[in-house]
């Protein structure tokens, strides 16, 4: 106990493959905690376990110290949950949305209104809950959602992808609001997101690939952990280019699309020596500091967003509606 | 409680707020009644004697005989369609914030099976309507009788709508096995011709369809088959009967509420075992 959730040895086997292979974590109460990973990675299976969609293969976990296997309606009443896909009935009024979760979770008659009215003021649509759901656009839909999750109360927010399909300024109100979730209520919240600004945000990050977590941590000490900047060079003979660097300056070169990345220890101090003595010519350069996508790339040797622009992620734009 | 209430409330709501779903209800009862049962209604007419018919069977008005068939046509459809809404919930994601509420499954189940009953016993009631037009006589004991009839076989009907739903993913898929279904069990319920002097092998289909006792049930409170002439009920084909013996109503009641009680059952089994 002490950790609103308790994660270990979590595994799920389908038939073909294994999707989970092994889950451990723990998450502090209050903490926003992040899954990072591309499409496929398990963290959506992790969140369905989790939240007591699917049964976990192997392995223990609980929320709010429920077991989620052996207390699955104690479990459920601890937790909102927010889908990649909507789950609001269309045809109805988000104030009748909201009424008919309060009856699911047995919210108490006399206090449905008061809590309606404080979870649209949260995401601003305290003026649109006579409106059938239907005429929202998909941030507002979005946000009646989060609202709806926040109704009961929940110990821990489960958000998985919550701001898949939407625009930029879409994204950060979203954000906006989850922010001020946590500091009102101090409401646990563990999202899942392949976008590595989102992660940023998080306390914690957990980097899931091929079904395992290969690092957990604070976003800023994943990166330290990464080393010293980042250099992406482009020339005209990269695979030349790649052999000269690993010769002169023994660091590990990464080719991601058109640019050759690698880690030094004094990024400005090694780029003026860089430019002088390299023999290849040079088309751009560019130094900065590392991000999650380097912390992903280094632990894994891919790029994250390279698997992120998927088909099934192209059909969830197009069915999102334009932005 | 409130979760079954609350499960329910949302199907009825949804209901009477479609009103394209209400006024269309009304479309298939109307061709029935209208179209086929006045054009079989001379047929039939001519096939008894016509004018010359002699004594009782001249009494013989397929419009009124068809009368309570297409009441229990209606509420059959509509209750077997109504767990369409599961299979819709499942497609557009709501069944998801059902299924992870920590509402218990069986009350889910049961909420739509009521939600469904509720909606087939109105859709039922207003067929009513058509009363004026058909020239057979309805009083209030007949409608209040009428009601829980309804209500129980609209309950037996969803119930086997819920279990089917449960099973399938697409609604197309549902509504082709729903169709299926529907029109067999119809023609062999006797709610569009008489069940008389039918082949062995179709009796034996008419007596093992719930809807046969269903509709005779209906029929035997709307048309009041024990103030004919026999010859008249026997025309009819009132007098249902297996191995000789006339089925009382309260004997169907009996079946209905039993066959009622074992779809339920099973729907909610079923329902229980339902991936989110």
């Amino acid at each position: 106990m002490g950790h609103i959730v308790e994660v270990s040895g979590l595994k799920k086997r389908y038939k073909k493959f294994e999707a989970v292979t092994g889950v451990d974590l723990q998450v502090e109460e209050g903490e926003i905690f992040g899954f990072l990973g591309p499409n496929g990675a398990g963290k959506s299976t992790t969140i369905n376990m989790l939240s007591t969609i699917i049964k976990p293969s192997e392995g223990k976990a609980s929320i709010n110290g429920y077991d989620i296997v052996e207390e699955k309606n104690k479990v459920r009443a601890s937790i909102g949950l927010i889908f990649q896909e909507s789950t609001l009935d269309e045809k109805l009024t988000a104030n009748e949305n909201l009424l008919l979760h309060c009856k699911f979770y047995g919210v108490a008659k006399d206090k449905r209104k008061e809590r309606i009215q404080e979870v649209l003021e949260i995401v601003d649509l305290t003026d649109k809950r006579a409106n059938i759901v239907e005429t929202f656009s998909g941030g507002m839909k979005r946000r009646l959602e989060i609202a709806r999750g926040l109704l009961h109360y929940p110990r821990v927010l489960f958000l998985d992808e919550p701001t898949v399909g939407l625009d930029p300024q879409t994204r950060n109100h979203i954000w906006e609001y989850i922010l001020r979730l946590k500091k009102k209520a101090g409401i646990t919240i563990f999202l899942t997101t392949h976008y590595m600004d989102e992660a940023e945000i998080c306390d914690r990050v957990a980097v899931m690939d091929q079904g395992k977590l290969i690092a957990l941590d604070t976003p800023d000490q994943l990166k330290t952990n990464v080393g010293g900047d980042i250099i992406e060079v482009e020339t005209e003979n990269n695979q030349a280019a790649e052999a000269l660097l690993e010769e002169m300056y023994s660091v590990e070169v990464t080719a991601a699309g058109q640019a050759l990345t690698f880690q030094v220890d004094k990024g400005s101090e090694f780029l003026v020596k860089f430019v002088k003595e390299f023999d290849i010519p040079i088309c751009t350069v560019n130094l900065r500091r590392p991000t999650l996508n380097d912390v992903f790339l280094t632990l894994t040797g891919r790029e994250i967003r390279e698997e992120t622009v998927s088909g099934k992620d192209k059909m969830k734009h197009l069915k999102r509606g334009p932005h | 409680m409130e979760a079954i209430y609350a499960i329910w409330q949302r199907d009825v709501l949804k209901f009477f707020r479609d009103k394209a779903r209400l006024i269309g209800s009304f479309a298939m009862p109307f061709m029935f009644l209208i179209l086929f049962g006045s054009g079989m209604s001379g047929a039939i007419g001519s096939m008894m004697g016509g004018e010359a018919a002699s004594g009782p069977l001249s009494d013989f008005n397929f419009v009124e005989f068809m009368f309570p068939g297409i009441i229990g046509m209606t509420v059959f459809n509509t209750a077997i369609f109504s767990a369409l809404s599961v299979v819709q919930d499942r497609e557009f994601g709501y069944l998801r914030e059902i299924l992870v509420s920590p509402m218990s499954r069986t009350s889910i189940a049961i909420g739509k099976v009521l939600g469904g009953s509720t909606v087939a016993l109105f859709q039922g009631l207003m067929m009513l309507v058509f009363v004026p037009f058909i020239g057979v006589t309805i009083t209030i004991p007949i409608i209040l009788k009428l009601i829980p009839v309804m209500f129980l076989v609209a309950f037996a009907i969803s119930s086997i709508g819920l279990l089917i739903a449960t099973s399938l993913k697409t609604s197309q898929g549902f509504q082709m096995v729903i169709q299926v279904l529907i029109f067999p069990m119809l023609f062999l319920s006797g709610a569009l011709f008489p069940l008389s002097g039918m082949p062995a092998w179709m009796d034996f289909l008419v007596k093992i369809n719930p809807l046969t006792y269903s509709v005779d049930m209906f029929k035997k409170i709307i048309l009041q088959p024990e103030q004919m002439e026999p010859a008249l009920r026997e025309a009819m084909g009132l007098n249902l009967s297996i191995f000789n013996h006339v089925i009382t109503f309260s004997e169907e009641i009996l079946v209905v509420a039993v066959l009622s009680i074992i779809f339920v059952l099973f729907a909610t089994i079923r329902f229980n075992r339902a991936e989110a």
